[in-house]
Parts: structure tokens; sequence; C-alpha cells
């Protein structure tokens, strides 16, 4: 009886045992899936709604004590701010080791194609021999560098992930105020709060269009489309005067269609305020100005080259990865793609002189823009010592000005005064770049706000929108107009919801 | 209560607590918060709104939420096939067959892919030119006669409910196959002892004998088909007129962040699934009536309406 006990015991212990196990695994397998700092924080939130404001409360509070924590490190920050660092003179005297956090893992290995980190280093020592500097890569960057920055001791320089803005002074080192940084630096803007700069972004992309050189020629085709019509035409010369494919539209990926997002604002307005401050208080945003610019004229070329029959034959099984080799090889003819895209879809075959980059075709008052947006940014622990932190500063400084990094990745220049644009952007000269704006103070959640109330999620996921144009265009059943008003219509009802005044 | 059943009770709330505790914790916990979302106007992050019941009224002036529901049509239909055909297949391996177990397996195999690989097996299937229009090809077929298997709205949705149907119709068949197992097989030998031919005796012995799974099959199949993900969800990503429920209920959830509407399509779902069940409840009541444990009943009817029959002509005339 005794022993029968024991071991029924035993066993109701062992399963139990072994059930918190699995309790403990559920529960383990869900911190990463909090998305952000904040999705953490909120989660506590869901567990109580009523305790929400004054958890709120408690939040403000920190932020304040924050700031003027921060205020501290302002003061021996002004001796040694990012303008007046002098490359070769500034920190001379310091031996340190500073550590770099870095999404760029590829740059870590010895086959690297371009430069690698070692020989970036190799280089800075060159000039520093007394600051060493260790580099980590970490995959899945933009996930598990928050927990990295919220474990606190994750070394002296990393590339910021995506935080609030308001987040910015408790975990980075100011750089100086905005009206300093941007005489000096472009995107100056991008990692702002309260004018003043806490990243210094590594390199900057810009919006455009992929093209074949060679089918270009072929086709007969010796100066780049600059407007709409002019781009329909060139590619019926294509689908006339060769066997390649148009325009390839990667619609099954999804993501590539949400990209066509990325134009309707800087590109197809030459208005840096456009996206995040004037969008959430036009009316209408997407009818027709009636001059050839803004959404509707962007997204009229999509429309136009489907119901044209200018895309693949079947987009429904469009597939991103054999894409690269089949605009390599002159089987595509352009492609509707941020300038990032242009070293893979170089590397992912024989020709990659063949490869082109142009301005996207649409003109606002007979001058062209470009959307530009920065890459990740350098920030710097504000909790590392004075000589890493003056070490730090020095290397980020010598990152973005003298290193060629930007160049050799194809970016566009971080220093204001550099115009050592790479070969990529040849076909962008005249045309002005439009870096985004971020939104007026006690908006930052406004359009967000619209883009979940309208479904249109623009420039953030809409793909479902923009797949629907080809649908309709290719089935015929509704026209353009009407896919338009049908948005102007989400948007207005959102607007109305959130009770926003309409300004443009 | 003795002192041993006090430790009776006691060992089995020992082994109770703790899986009953997780599901309270991981399932109606979860499930109850998901219903009081239901009622809020709220994204994950941000304050909330209580809004009563507009998120449940949106769901039905929504022609796009409405339309998806019809989208689960096709799936019914798909496994209307799939019972069937699994059934057949079933009642073939009950008589003998050569190499059984490796047909058993043949078919059995599609439902141990993992249900992604499934979906990019058949995007590159469907593909124009590739696999499937490649074997058309060689039996004849002139591609520009063949249809965009995905492209095309009026077909596409029949090529991913086709994919399901691949997949599960495995593990339909094995799950009819283990209850015909459990036939005890003196039956059979009666049954053709008695003469009976391969179709009468699967419609009185195996049919009867294996009821319970044909149901649970069923309610399977409809449950599944009213929430039917993966094969949209890989293969054309629900673009295209292929969004289902569910993946058009993700969209809403997590690109367009409206949790509150979101849950609301979750519960509604929820009490469809509950109709549907009671509905085939009834349907089935219906067709088996006649079957099962109460053949003996029903033979004994019939003679009693045969006698009554005869009495009436005997007293008609």
């Amino acid at each position: 009886m005794r022993l029968k006990k024991f071991v029924a015991l035993m066993t109701a212990s062992s399963i139990a045992m072994s059930l918190a196990a699995c309790g403990q695994a559920a529960k383990t397998e869900e911190t990463p899936k909090a998305d952000s700092v904040d999705a953490a924080a909120d989660s506590a939130d869901t567990q109580n709604s009523s305790e929400e404001a004054s958890s709120e409360e408690a939040e403000n509070g920190t932020a304040t004590e924050d700031a003027a924590d921060n205020s501290s490190s302002d003061v021996d920050v002004a001796d040694n701010n990012y303008t007046s660092v002098v490359l070769g003179e500034t920190g001379k005297d310091i031996t340190t080791t500073i550590k770099l956090l870095t999404h760029r893992t590829d740059m870590l290995a010895d086959d690297y194609p371009g430069t690698n980190w070692a020989s970036y280093i190799a280089a800075f020592n060159e000039v520093y021999p007394n600051i060493t500097v260790d580099v980590e890569g970490i995959t899945d960057y933009a996930e598990d560098s928050l927990l990295r920055l919220q474990g606190g001791d994750w070394g002296d320089v990393m590339m910021i992930p995506g935080i609030d803005a308001s987040e910015y002074a408790n975990y980075f080192m100011p750089y100086g105020t905005v009206e300093n940084m941007e005489s000096v630096i472009r995107f100056a803007k991008d990692k702002q709060y309260d004018d003043i700069v806490y990243g210094i972004p590594s390199t900057g992309n810009a919006q455009g269009v992929l093209y074949n050189k060679a089918v270009f020629e072929q086709a007969g085709i010796d100066t780049l489309p600059t407007t709409p019509e002019e781009f329909i035409e060139d590619l019926k010369l294509i689908k006339e005067k060769t066997d390649a494919i148009p325009l390839y539209t990667n619609y099954a990926a999804g993501w590539t269609m949400g990209a066509w997002d990325a134009y309707i604002a800087g590109t197809a307005t030459g208005d840096a305020t456009y996206m995040n401050q004037k969008l959430p208080h036009t009316a209408n945003p997407f009818s027709d100005p009636g001059d050839g610019t803004h959404a509707y004229n962007v997204y009229k070329v999509l429309y136009d080259a489907v119901a044209e029959g200018l895309i693949e034959d079947d987009y429904s099984t469009t597939d991103w990865e054999g894409c690269k080799g089949m605009i390599n090889r002159g089987e595509i003819g352009t492609m509707v793609l941020g300038s990032w895209a242009y070293s893979q879809m170089q590397a992912a075959g024989d020709k990659p002189e063949d490869i082109g980059y142009m301005s996207f075709p649409i003109k606002v008052n007979g001058k062209q823009y470009a959307s530009a947006g920065p890459d990740y940014a350098f920030g710097i622990n504000k909790d590392a010592s004075d000589d890493n932190r003056l070490a730090a500063l020095v290397f980020v400084k010598w990152m973005t000005n003298e290193s060629g990094f930007s160049y050799n990745e194809g970016g566009i220049p971080i220093n204001a005064e550099d115009n050592n644009y790479p070969d990529l952007y040849a076909a962008f000269d005249g045309v002005e770049y439009v870096s985004d704006e971020t939104a007026l103070p006690g908006e930052e959640d406004l359009k967000d706000t619209l883009n979940s109330d309208s479904e249109l999620n623009v420039n953030n996921g809409g793909d479902k929108k923009v797949q629907s144009i080809i649908e309709h265009a290719s089935n015929g059943d509704m026209t353009f107009d009407e896919i338009m008003d049908s948005w102007n219509q989400a948007w207005t009802e959102a607007q109305e919801l959130s009770g926003v005044e309409i300004k443009y | 209560m003795n002192k041993r059943k006090w430790k009776q009770v006691q060992v089995i709330l020992a082994f109770l607590i703790i899986p009953v505790g997780l599901l309270i914790l991981f399932t109606y916990y979860p499930f109850g918060k998901m219903v009081q979302f239901s009622f809020y106007n709220m994204k994950y992050i941000g304050p909330r709104k209580f809004v009563g019941l507009r998120n449940y009224i949106q769901i039905f002036k929504r022609e796009d939420i409405l339309r998806t529901l019809l989208l689960s049509l096709y799936y019914m239909v798909g496994s209307v096939v799939q019972v069937f055909a699994a059934l057949y297949l079933a009642t073939i391996f009950c008589f003998k067959v050569k190499a059984e177990n490796f047909w058993k397996g043949f078919i059995f195999f599609p439902y141990l892919i993992n249900g992604i690989a499934i979906g990019f097996i058949f995007k590159f299937f469907y593909t124009r030119g590739f696999v499937l229009d490649t074997v058309l090809q060689t039996i004849g077929f002139n591609l520009d006669n063949l249809p965009y298997w995905l492209k095309d709205q009026s077909i596409n949705n029949w090529s991913l409910v086709y994919s399901s149907v691949w997949r599960y119709l495995g593990s339909t068949m094995v799950l009819f196959l283990g209850a015909m197992m459990s036939v005890d097989s003196t039956l059979y030998e009666a049954a053709s002892i008695d003469g009976a031919n391969k179709w009468q005796t699967f419609w009185h012995i195996i049919l009867p004998s294996i009821k319970t799974i044909v149901t649970l099959n069923v309610i399977l199949s409809i449950t599944g088909s009213l929430s039917a993900f993966e094969p949209p969800y890989v293969i054309t990503s629900g673009a295209n007129g292929t969004g289902t429920f569910f993946v058009v209920m993700n969209d809403i959830a997590h690109t367009s962040q409206k949790v509150g509407l979101a849950s609301a399509m979750a519960v509604f779902l929820l009490v469809i699934i509950f109709i549907a069940k009671f509905l085939q409840e009834g349907i089935f009541r219906f067709l088996f009536r006649n079957a099962g444990t109460d053949a003996d009943e029903r033979t004994l009817k019939k003679q009693r309406k045969i006698a009554a029959k005869s009495k009436q002509q005997i007293g008609g005339k």
C-alpha cells in the first residue's frame, strides 16, 4: 500500500513537473514575439485595461525623469560632439576597446565581395592604433537588438533599432542639435527627438526603377523616360522589339507590391513633409490632381502597364528569388524597387554591368524628385565610460566621413559635403533627393491610426491594395478611377472617425 | 467519506489541477479576453474604446468579409469529395489488396509533409509552364488552351481546394480504416456466407459500424473548410480573390491592427461553426435513422408494416 501510494505521488509530481515545464516553454516562446520595447510594456497593459491610464502616467513620469538624467550627459558631450570631432586629432591619446553591434553579418565573412568589417577596422586603426573595435553581428537584428538594448550590457555602438523617438534619450548619447547636424550630414532628422540628434545613418537609399541596359538598347531607347507617358511608351517598345518582360511586378511576393507606396510622397510631390505631415490632413489624396503628380499618377503607371499587357504573363506565380537572375540575364526590362535591390540584382548573374537604375518617371513642375531615406543609424551607448563614448564618437565619424562605407555599399553619402555618389546614381543627375520628414509633434500616431482605420496601410504593409490594382486592371472589372475613389472613400471615413482637420 | 476515499480524491485533484489550470490559463482565459476585445475599438498598442456591438455590426455590413464566407463553400465541396474518396479507398483496403501497406503509405504520405512546404510545392505546381502544364502538355493538351491555375479567378479557388484535398485525403482515409479494422471480422465472414456482395457489406456492416468516425470526419471537414488558412496564405497570400475568412481576419488583425474587429470575426466564426455542427447533427440523425444498432428494430418495424399492410389488404378485400 505504501509503495503504491509513493509511486502514485511520484507519478503525479513528475507529470505535474513536465506540464509545468511545458507551460514554461510556452511562455518563453512568447517573449521574442513582442515586437518592440513598447509592445512588451503594452502587453502588461493588456492584462488590465482599467489600469491603463495610471500606467501611462507612470510612463510619462519616467520619461521626464530620463530627460532630466539626460541633461547631465548633455554637458560632457558639449565638449566633444559630432561636429567638433576632428578625425586624426580628437581622441588620439585614448587607449580602449569599443564594441559594435551590427546587422551586417555578411560583412563579417572574409569572402564578402565588398569591403568587410576587418578591412574597415584595419583602415581605422591606421589612424587610431590604440582604439580596438570588436564587431558582433546579429542575424535577426530587428528583434534581437531590442532585447540586447533593454539588457543594457550591449557594447558601445549599435545600429538603432525600431524604438519610439521619445525613448532615444534613455539609451543613446546625443550627437548635437538638428540645426548643427544638418550642416554636416544628410538625413539628420531621421533619429531626432526634441531637436536633438541621436543617430547618424550608416548610408542612404533612394527610390527609383531598376532596368536592364541591354534590353533598353535592344528596344532602341536611348533616353531614359521621365514621365509616366514616356515610361509606358518605352515598355511598349520593349514588348515590341525584345523578348523581355517589360515590367515585372513581383505580385506574388506581396511586399514588393507594397513598395509602390514609397513613390507617392517625395518622388511624386517633391515635398518632404507630404508623407508624414500632409497626407493625414489631405482630402481625397488619391484623386487626380491634374498635373501628372501625386499618388494617382504613380499607381496609374501600374494600372496602365497591366491593362496594356506590359507585365509578365502570369502575375499570380511570380518568383522573387527567380526575378533577380531574370533581370540580370535580360529577361526582364524594368522592376520598381528601391536602390537597395541594385546590388542583389548585380550579384545574381554574369552580367552585373547590364543592371541600371533610374529615377521614377514622374515630374513635378518639370523637375524630377526621388524619395531617399536613411538606412540603420549608428547610436552610441549613453552609459558607456567617457573614453569609450569619445572613441565611439570618433569611430562613427570616421565610418561616415572617411571609410567610404556608404559608397562601397552603393548608398547615398552621409557626409553633407561628399557628393561622390556611386555609379548606380549616374542616371539621377538633376534629380533632387527628398527625405521624408517625421510627423509633427503630437501627431506621431495619426498616420498609423488612419492607415489602420482605412485598412489602406499606406507605406506600411499595404500590399493587398496595390495587388488589387493589378487584379482589377487584368480582369477589367474596375476602372482605375473607381479604385482610387474607393480608396479616397476609405481614407475619408478614417479621417472622419478620428476627427482629423482637413488642411490640404 | 472514509480516509481512503479522501486520499483518492487528493490524488485525482493532484492530477487534475495542473492540466485544468493550464487549460484555463491558455485557452479559456485568452478566449474570454478575445470576447472582451471584440467589444472594443483597439490596436495592440494604445488606448481602447468601448464600442458595444459596432464590430459585429461591421462584419455584416462589410461585403468583403461576408464574401469570404462564400469561399468556404469551395472548401466544403472539396471536403465532401475528400470524405467520399477516403471512404471509398478505405473500403477497398478493407478487402484484399496487393501491396496494401505500400498503397496506404503512398496515400498517407502527403499528410506528413509540412503545410508550408505543401504550399510551395503547389505554387510551383501551378506556375505557368511548370509542373502541371508540362504534364498536361505531354498528354496532348496545348498550353494556349490551358487555364492560368492561380490567376484566373474562376478556377483559382478550386486549385487551392485541390491542394487541401490532396493533403488531407490520407489522414481521413486512415481514420476510416482504423474504424473499419475494429469491426468484428466474423461479421464480414457471416456476410459473405450469407452471399452479400461488396456493396451490401459496405452498406449494412461497414457504414453502420463506423458511423461515429464518419460524423467526426464530417465535423472536422466542415470546421476545417470554414477556417481554411494555409493553402491561400502560402500559395496566393490571399490575393486575387482567394482570401478566406481566416486570411482576411489575419490581415485585419496584423496588418491593419483592428484587433477588436478581428476578435469579433473570430467569435462570429465560432458561432457559425456551432450552427454548422448542429445542422450537421440533425442531418446525420436523419440520414442514419435506418442504420446502426437499431437495424434489428427496423426489420421488426418493416415486418410489422408488411403485416399491417397485408392485414389492410385482407381487410380491404
